[in-house]
């Protein structure tokens, strides 16, 4: 089943990430998606992440297709104008790419070619509107497609940003420009989420929480103190300091999973987003210890 | 205003290496408020070039360099100086070192400053940047707050992802454009405007070269003002 029937199918849905490497030489990636090949609904391709210039989302979504995987193209806002990001979703949907999470994209000054010119022809909100006239078979200037494309889209939003006003009336947005399901920036506190989901439920759309595994105390303090939008309750540093340097990994990978049982048991969400960021190999184990395989 | 800051003054001058006679133009307006066009810049600028051993045959602050036919007007009077010089140095912003090309169509123009960008000054000789002359304003929908300057990403429908307790993710010394259109429409209770879809920018009115803009086009637009009353 298509990671969109399973999803409305209203089945847990559980995907992560490959991330493209930087160079030619794909056989991490390769045996990463070996390993993930069949456990997942869906794979997200970051797109030039953080900024990092990296292999094109789309050729290694193509090579995702090749290895038995459902990829969901990332598509970011930065580095290309109107015209390349639809040439590009175009070419998407001629190889097969049914899945597009749209993104404005971090800025240039935060990755590896700060002298760059960033793009942001068009935003989040307005690609969503993009991909829709696409699916209608009209471009953005309103000129008739010999084709139609039929995309399932996505976007994102940060439940724990501050202030959240703003970021709610743009998680509307998304769904007014016609996102069908969202995945959430990494989550963390489970009884916070509930708060945001009792928003979000009011909308016709799904939602998947954001995972991101912690591999040490200090990964957590440092994304508290450096990553926007996401918050790791002490609790859970505490339980990371208690394991110690030899089993931080190993909770870590315990606390994912525990949230996913939780975040699936009781029916919070519509599935789970793992970004395991360089980590891929641990996502079967998580799955397991999840119940999920 | 338009913000220009000092070029890096020994690059400038080993620019300049080859020609032996100046003549320095200024501005009177917003090179002079940025402290880059003002006489006092000009006799700096003086000294400099003699201690290189060059000589400087006259200099002017115009009453507004970007004036091209008012220039034109006070630059006859200093004809002689400026015939004497090999090359100008104009000390305003790019537009006014276009004018002094313009009126000298035969002889080597220089600039002084870099052009960066229009901007208010908020402090002396302190600038912030407001508008980037997008030709299309949006600022009616957005509380009177720019996000075509003020965001990096010149987001129009809401701030990204990055805004971190405020600031914007680019730096944390700038609020989050986004966020003070917010607070700002909430104060004013027109909150409403901020939920409604910006649609995507219409860049043509950006791109330059721009046609001329003449006394036509400013009473088509009069004109036009009043039809809709
Ligand atoms: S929207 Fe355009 S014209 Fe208006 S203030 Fe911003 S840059 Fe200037
Ligand atoms: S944090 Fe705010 S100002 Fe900065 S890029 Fe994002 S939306 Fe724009």
């Amino acid at each position: 089943m298509s990671f969109k029937d399973t999803l409305e199918s209203g089945k847990f849905v559980v995907t992560a990430e490959v991330g493209p490497p930087k160079g030619t030489d794909i056989s991490v990636m390769k045996h990463d998606m070996e390993l993930l090949k069949g456990k997942l609904d869906a794979v997200n391709v970051t797109d030039n992440q953080s900024a990092v210039m990296r292999i094109c989302s789309l050729a290694v979504c193509k090579l995702v297709l090749e290895h038995g995987l459902e990829p969901i193209l990332q598509m970011t806002c930065r580095d290309r104008n109107r015209i390349a990001l639809q040439s590009d979703l175009l070419g998407a949907s001629v190889l097969g790419i049914r899945n597009v999470l749209c993104m404005t994209g971090d800025h240039v000054s935060a990755g590896d070619h700060k002298s760059a010119r960033p793009v942001y022809d068009i935003e989040s909100v307005q690609l969503l509107q993009v991909v829709n006239a696409l699916n209608n078979g009209k471009d953005m200037s309103g000129n008739d497609l010999k084709g139609a494309t039929s995309f399932f889209q996505g976007a994102v939003v940060t439940p724990e940003s501050n202030p959240l006003e703003p970021q709610l009336m743009k998680f509307e947005k998304k769904v007014k420009a016609g996102a069908n399901f969202f995945q959430t920036q990494a989550i963390y506190n489970i009884d916070k989420f509930k708060e945001f989901m009792a928003f979000a439920r009011q909308f016709p759309v799904k939602v998947m929480a954001g995972l991101v595994v912690l591999k040490s105390a200090g990964m957590a303090n440092f994304l508290n103190n450096f990553v926007p939008g996401i918050k790791v309750p002490q609790d859970l540093i505490d339980e990371m300091k208690a394991a110690g340097k030899e089993k931080a990994l190993d909770t870590g990978l315990n606390i994912t999973a525990r949230h996913i049982r939780q975040l699936k048991d009781e029916k919070i969400c519509d599935g789970v987003h793992i970004m395991a960021i360089g980590m891929e190999d641990k996502v079967p184990t998580i799955l397991e210890r999840a119940g999920l395989l | 205003m338009i913000i220009t800051k000092k070029k890096d003054r020994s690059k400038l001058l080993k620019t300049l290496e080859g020609y032996n006679s100046f003549y320095l133009i200024g501005c009177s307006e917003c090179a002079s408020l940025c402290g880059t066009g003002n006489e006092e810049a000009l006799k700096e600028m003086a000294e400099d070039l003699k201690a290189q051993g060059k000589t400087v045959t006259g200099m002017i602050v115009p009453k507004t360099g970007c004036q091209t036919l008012g220039t034109k007007v006070e630059l006859k009077k200093d004809k002689d100086a400026l015939d004497k010089a090999d090359a100008i140095v104009v000390m305003s912003c790019g537009a006014g070192t276009q004018s002094a090309v313009e009126i000298y169509p035969d002889k080597a123009v220089y600039p002084s400053n870099d052009t960066s960008f229009l901007g208010n000054m908020t402090r002396f000789q302190m600038f912030d940047e407001r508008c980037s002359l997008c030709g299309d304003c949006v600022i009616d929908k957005t509380g009177g707050i720019c996000p075509v300057t003020n965001c990096p990403k010149g987001l129009l429908n809401g701030p990204c992802g990055g805004t971190k307790d405020g600031n914007c993710e680019v730096s944390d010394e700038i609020k989050c454009a986004w966020v003070r259109i917010y607070e700002r429409q909430k104060k004013l209770g027109e909150l409403d405007k901020m939920k409604e879809i910006l649609p995507p920018k219409d860049w043509s009115a950006k791109q330059g070269p721009h046609k001329l803009y003449t006394r036509a086009d400013a009473a088509e637009g009069d004109k036009k003002s009043k039809d809709k009353k």
